[in-house]
């Protein structure tokens, strides 16, 4: 089945106008062969967001609409009659297409349909052509993917947490509107309508609160590791952040609790049996290294001489693999504990 | 009333102009180019400055008595030039920022920085 990129792009080539019905999907608009307009079933249509911002009533909206024709079409009435800058109507356009563009390529099983004589009302406001809008859905998915790469909550609805593993948390405003917005039914496409933002910027938004953990996450599904507290909360309790002094608002963009996989960090190679003897310390201490960035020899000691930091790091009271026994402790004793262990090693 | 072309235009007329880019702050894409940056890699730059403001408000906020902040323009001058981004918000999508690079020695700042005023007005009316 062809997909929506070649034919749009055998359309370009022809220099083709009129409108590209994905099946329920949406519709691309073309005039001269080059993008227009483009609507998505998920996304906020132009005058929605327009609507929805309170920048002009459904009412002018409606006019506009019955008053266009085809050598008057309805962007040029709103700016017209003063309603729009043109800038506004440019831009707003561009947001709506580029928009829709982004969910429309990722349309796969529809039917598609070239309807030469179907003109959008509000005219073309703006001209894309196809290379430069594939390429921006590209980015597009990159920055998405980048903010966090799970697609788990794209389509759930959105339930901010009634507390957070943070003690502070600086957010955008469009994230705000997210949390201001959020009823725990709305998925994250209805969010964008409600608030007439773009879904993309909608959706990444989401996947920055929940890369921040400021979101609640689906439940695991039943076969998940066994042996392992489901959630981990103790990992995320406000006490696990020692690195962060108090009063500094930690960055919870860059903190990301619930970033790495929720299995325990696999201790670099876990000890071979016959290493030295503190196991429950060592490979707790190179998880905790690994964390850190730097991977460390399996089996060496190598944090001996910055003990105090890593010591601090490896009590962090964290779920144990389950061949551990839970242990969480006062950094000084660790730190005691190592030295004696350092002390003991020497003598031997 | 102006369209984003004619906008365009309009910044690269304010005297000193090297180069002008439209940036939509969401994505950090290039919606127009103008002047020398028709001749960068324009998505780059984009990109990049939309990272840059990004950094400002993050740390701005950090920094701010009451955590949260608003940046009306932001100005550096460098080696290069001065560098002027001004974002403007829209009720329907992140904000719209108006990038200017600007000649050291043949530009005047508080008149660019005037005349960009005046077009954002007259670009998007909130």
């Amino acid at each position: 089945m062809p997909t929506a990129e070649s034919v749009l792009r055998g359309l370009a080539d022809d220099r083709a106008t009129g409108a590209l019905r994905l099946g329920k999907a949406g519709v691309f608009y073309l005039t001269g062969g080059r993008v227009t307009y483009a609507e998505s079933a998920c996304c906020p249509r132009a005058e929605d967001l327009l609507v929805a911002g309170g920048r002009i009533s459904a009412h002018a909206v409606r006019q506009a609409r019955q008053a266009a024709s085809e050598q008057r079409p309805g962007g040029g009435l709103l700016v017209d009659r003063g309603l729009l800058t043109r800038g506004e109507l440019e831009f707003c356009v561009l947001g709506a297409v580029l928009d829709a563009a982004f969910f429309l390529f990722d349309a796969t099983g529809v039917r598609m349909r070239f309807r030469p004589e179907d003109r959008h009302w509000l005219g073309p406001q703006w001209y894309f052509d196809v290379t430069g809008l594939l390429r921006e859905h590209g980015r597009r998915r990159a920055q998405l993917d980048q903010a966090w790469p799970s697609a788990e909550l794209d389509t759930l609805p959105v339930v901010p947490l009634a507390r957070i593993p943070a003690q502070q948390v600086m957010l955008t405003s469009l994230q705000w509107e997210v949390l201001v917005g959020a009823d725990s039914s709305a998925t994250p496409a209805d969010l964008a309508r409600k608030l007439g933002r773009p879904a993309y910027s909608v959706l990444l938004a989401v996947r920055q609160l929940g890369a921040a953990g400021l979101l609640r996450r689906p439940e695991p599904p039943p076969e998940a590791p066994p042996g392992e507290p489901p959630e981990a909360p103790p990992r995320t309790s406000p006490k696990t952040s020692p690195e962060a002094p108090a009063g500094a608002p930690p960055e919870t963009r860059s903190r990301v609790p619930s970033g790495p996989p929720p299995e325990a960090p696999v201790p670099g190679a876990p000890a071979p049996p016959g290493a030295s003897a503190p196991s429950g310390v060592l490979p707790r201490r190179a998880g905790a290294a690994a964390r850190a960035g730097t991977a460390p020899e399996a089996g060496i000691a190598p944090e001996a001489g910055i003990a105090p930091e890593a010591g601090a790091e490896a009590v962090r009271p964290r779920p144990s693999p389950e061949w551990l026994p839970a242990a969480t402790g006062d950094p000084t004793d660790v730190n005691l504990l190592i030295r004696l262990r350092n002390a003991l090693e020497a003598l031997a | 009333m102006l369209g984003i072309e004619e906008c365009l235009t309009e910044v690269m007329a304010i005297p000193g102009a090297l180069d002008a880019i439209l940036i939509d702050q969401t994505s950090g894409m290039a919606v127009a180019t103008g002047g020398g940056s028709r001749h960068l890699d324009a998505e780059k730059s984009a990109a990049g400055l939309s990272g840059t403001l990004q950094a400002t408000l993050d740390g701005l906020a950090a920094t701010s008595p009451t955590g949260t902040v608003r940046v009306n323009e932001m100005i550096i001058t460098a080696d290069d030039g001065h560098h002027l981004l001004k974002p403007l918000e829209t009720v329907f999508d992140g904000p719209l920022v108006i990038y200017v690079r600007l000649d050291p020695g043949r530009s005047n700042l508080a008149l660019a920085r005037h005349r960009l005023q005046a077009l954002s007005g007259r670009l998007i009316t909130t």
